[in-house]
């Protein structure tokens, strides 16, 4: 169902300040969605509110059919794994796994069955008996993560999961946490700021900036066909000129593009799509570095400044050289279309 | 999650209340004591009170004393401070724990140690005699140097706690820089010690001021009857005259020496961070 | 450096050595260094009446107000901690202004104030009295132990199905319960200790152990008060070794 977990016209706020307003969002069962966006958009604020841990100024939230606005916290079947995964330093790794199910009055054998399952699917069998403070960041977080799973919740949410991780852990986990939502079915809702993970792992996506909704949509989507120059600079597009009557409005004055199409917002050109070496514009090499496969340079253009991504293979462009680019109209986004 | 207030107030409300009606209440009573004056409010007491040049003598007293033993222990403080902060590995635990020891040891205990130590049979008139400085036993006991030794003994734990706490924040390399650039030892106290440890000096010399002025069984035993401080004074005006109006002044001048004491240190520990 | 702080640490034990020394005296008479070496006076000390009585009352009331102040430091500590507290600071400063005034206005204005208008038994205002001393300690060695422990540990529990309080026993008491044990070692070595907030409150009968060793001395000069101080002082290290050991209180100081 589309619609298992439903806000409406929700509004949080803290003291004095309003975090997050009217906001319409839904989730459908099954579905692993990203909340994605920058420090202070509402993302979290919007995570803790469904999971019961701050309480609304206005709206309602709906789960499974049932308003959970006013519902208490620990009643919501909603699990969250926190970006400090919050493990409880006391007891040992079978004790946090085995918290919420002792609560629900499970015990002996079957208990111990159930713990471990949970530390299995995390690939964490063997450490059942180990101490909280022994544990790697990648360990916690996969313990934050059986411990909420075990209670078989409704829905699934994770804040900032692989911000604390390294390069390369971060690789791991995110194909982990995808193997696992698929497996075992459930809803999981994941906030980031980081749009290459949401891009990743995410079947669908909402971007959000203070405390509203910018798009919601497909990852491709997202990528190509951003609604607004906001959603276009978190992806990643760096060049986004507006559209206005019919030409590009750009630093140095309005500029003609052939084929331009008018009703458009905006377009937007990631960097690997800005031609180099040939093309109607010209501009300065101020900056280059070397990024293995290929080059990023900073052009300093009438235009403004912009950042051109080419091939490590082609011939290297220098500081202060005078170089010829395009912009063209099939490597662009169009930003803002229905 | 704990955005009810009213859980908040539930749960403090008894600590608050209880300390506002068995100790505030109470005191503030008392205080306000010192400064009525035939039913209404007057600060006469308080200029009758420094009339006397008893009270006069023993409020300066008070505050020399105080003054002398903080200035003492900063100095004797650093020093042992420092010795500890340079041991390598466990013997600084030890160190620490014979330093807190005495705090935990029951005052009167400490106290009369220094009757027996001091006295004109006492080590110290002994020593003294045996190697020839004197040839009759001092009178040290009932002195204001005796009330000034008892109480830099009970006070420099407190001192030498709070200095290594700050010396051990000192930034590793900045004594060794300051060697590296030539500058010897009396430089690098006063220039790089002494201000980067400001607020541990400030709050071990607040404790140590603060000791000192309301410090009881220390002046009442190793002072005596005749060698008054301010809180022996107002026991002894309350059990004997049960004149609570200088016990009111009094009280009120200690809070205040307190206060201002604290106040004193805190802005010597803010001023110009470096 | 090294010399200093030896002269320093003979200075700050030095008496001590005299009073063990004293205790242990064959003589008649407080004096160091000790004519002879005898047990009699560690023997005499249990045998006076009124120090064994003293004692009790000391011990009630140490046990006593350090239970009070728990009680009530514990939930203030975790409401500063946790929740927005209006006036937050002058709360603390309310609670812990026990510190920042002399004992003995603190006696007498409980006298004054509450004995004798309205009657109250001497014993409950020196329980009182003890309790608002403790109090701040308990709620500063608290305080710190509960702001190394994240409210997001509790937020954790109660999103897997436990109760507020719930959460809190079973979450967050375990992991204070050392800060809660040094307050407790702090409490109960202040309140064993006392002698300026008892000086007024005391009464024939109703005598804190460090009263009567005062009055004691200043009747008889002997070795037994150098005893009695000698076995308080090894009760006062034997509870705080054993806390350090267990507990590293030095954490908490």
């Amino acid at each position: 169902m589309s619609d298992y977990l439903r806000t409406e016209r929700l509004t949080l706020g803290y003291g004095d300040t309003v975090a997050v307003r009217d906001l319409d969002m839904s989730v459908a069962k099954g579905e692993f969605l990203a909340l994605l966006g920058p420090s202070g958009c509402g993302k979290t604020t919007t995570m803790r509110a469904v999971a019961g841990l701050l309480a609304p100024r206005g709206g309602k939230i709906w789960l499974d059919g049932v308003d959970i606005t006013r519902l208490a916290a620990n009643r919501r079947q909603i699990g969250l794994v926190f970006q400090s995964y919050a493990l409880f330093p006391h007891l040992s790794v079978f004790e946090n796994v085995a918290f919420g199910l002792r609560l629900k009055g499970l015990g002996g054998a079957a208990l111990d069955r159930k713990v471990a399952e949970g530390l299995t699917t995390v690939g964490l069998e063997s450490f059942a008996g180990r101490k909280i403070p022994e544990l790697s960041g990648g360990q916690q977080q996969r313990v934050a993560l059986a411990r909420s799973m075990v209670m078989q919740p409704k829905l699934l949410m994770l804040d900032e999961p692989l911000s604390n991780l390294d390069a390369r852990l971060r690789l791991e986990m995110r194909a982990q946490l995808q193997r696992v939502q698929k497996e075992t079915g459930v809803t999981m809702i994941f906030v980031t700021h980081d749009q290459g993970e949401a891009l990743a792992m995410a079947d669908r996506i909402v971007v959000m900036r203070a405390g509203q909704i910018e798009q919601v949509g497909t990852p491709e989507q997202i990528y190509n066909a951003p609604a607004s120059p906001f959603v276009a600079d978190f992806v990643g597009f760096e060049t986004i000129l507006e559209v206005e009557g019919g030409r590009l409005k750009t630093a140095g004055g309005p500029v003609s593009l052939a084929g331009l199409d008018a009703s458009v917002a905006a377009l937007a050109w990631r960097p690997d799509g800005v031609r180099l070496g040939e093309g109607p514009f010209s501009g300065v090499v101020r900056g280059v570095s070397f990024a293995g496969a290929t080059r990023q340079y900073l052009l300093e253009t009438r235009l403004g400044p912009i950042k051109v991504e080419a091939s490590a293979a082609l011939m290297p462009r220098a500081l202060g050289e005078i170089v010829a680019f395009d912009l063209p109209l099939e490597t662009a986004a169009k930003v803002g279309t229905g | 999650m704990f955005e009810k207030r009213a859980e908040a107030f539930v749960l403090i409300a008894p600590a608050a209340l209880f300390s506002l009606a068995v100790f505030v209440a109470p005191v503030l009573a008392l205080l306000s004591e010192g400064f009525h004056f035939e039913g209404h409010w007057s600060l006469q007491p308080l200029s009758a009170f420094f009339a006397s040049s008893l009270n006069q003598a023993v409020f300066w007293r008070t505050l020399k004393i105080a003054a002398l033993v903080t200035a003492a222990a900063a100095g004797l403080g650093y020093l042992a401070a420092q010795a500890i902060v340079d041991i390598k590995g466990g013997g600084k635990g030890r160190m620490v724990a014979m330093v807190v020891l005495p705090l935990m040891v029951s005052p009167v205990a400490r106290t009369y140690a220094w009757i027996v130590i001091l006295g004109r049979t006492g080590i110290v008139n002994r020593a003294l005699i045996f190697v020839g400085l004197t040839d009759e036993p001092l009178r040290i006991l009932f002195s204001e140097t005796a009330i000034f030794i008892g109480l830099l003994q009970l006070l420099l734990p407190l001192m030498i706690l709070s200095l290594i706490g700050a010396l051990e924040n000192l930034p590793r390399d900045a004594v060794a820089a300051a060697r590296v650039l030539g500058a010897n030892d009396l430089q690098i106290f006063v220039k790089i010690i002494l201000p980067l440890t400001r607020e541990g000096f400030a709050v071990g010399g607040t404790l140590v001021f603060a000791g000192s002025m309301t410090a009881y069984i220390t002046p009442a035993v190793l002072g005596g009857a005749k060698v008054l401080m301010l809180e022996t004074l107002l026991y002894q005006r309350v059990s004997i005259a049960n004149d609570l109006v200088s016990a009111g002044v009094i009280a009120s001048l200690l809070i205040v020496m307190s206060f201002a004491a604290n106040l004193v240190m805190r802005r010597i520990a803010k001023a110009r961070t470096a | 450096m090294r010399v200093a702080l030896g002269l320093v640490l003979l200075f700050l034990i030095g008496p001590f050595a005299v009073i063990v020394a004293a205790s242990l005296s064959a003589g008649e008479t407080l004096a160091f260094p000790p004519q002879g070496l005898s047990l009699r006076w560690v023997e005499k000390v249990f045998e006076v009446e009124s120090f064994r009585a003293s004692f009790v009352l000391s011990l009630t009331l140490a046990i006593g107000a350090t239970s009070a102040a728990l009680a009530l430091g514990v939930p203030a500590a975790y409401a500063l901690a946790r929740y927005k507290v209006p006036f937050a600071e002058i709360l603390r400063l309310i609670v812990a202004s026990p510190l920042l005034v002399p004992g003995i206005v603190v006696g007498l204005a409980l006298l004054r104030y509450l004995v004798v208008p309205l009657r109250f038994p001497i014993v409950l205002a020196l329980f009182l009295a003890h309790t608002a001393l403790i109090l701040p300690y308990a709620l500063r060695v608290v305080s710190a132990s509960l702001a190394n422990l994240r409210p997001e540990i509790e937020e954790a529990a109660v999103l897997l199905g436990a109760s507020r309080a719930g959460a809190f026993f079973r979450v967050v008491a375990p992991n204070i319960r050392d800060g809660v044990l040094a307050a407790m070692v702090l409490g109960f070595v202040t309140s064993f200790n006392q002698v300026p907030v008892s000086l007024f409150l005391s009464g024939p009968g109703v005598e804190t152990l460090p009263i009567d060793m005062l009055g004691y001395l200043e009747i008889t000069y002997d070795p037994s008060v150098a005893a009695l101080s000698t076995l308080l002082a090894a009760l006062s290290l034997a509870i705080v070794l054993i806390a350090e050991r267990f507990l590293g209180l030095t954490r908490y100081v």
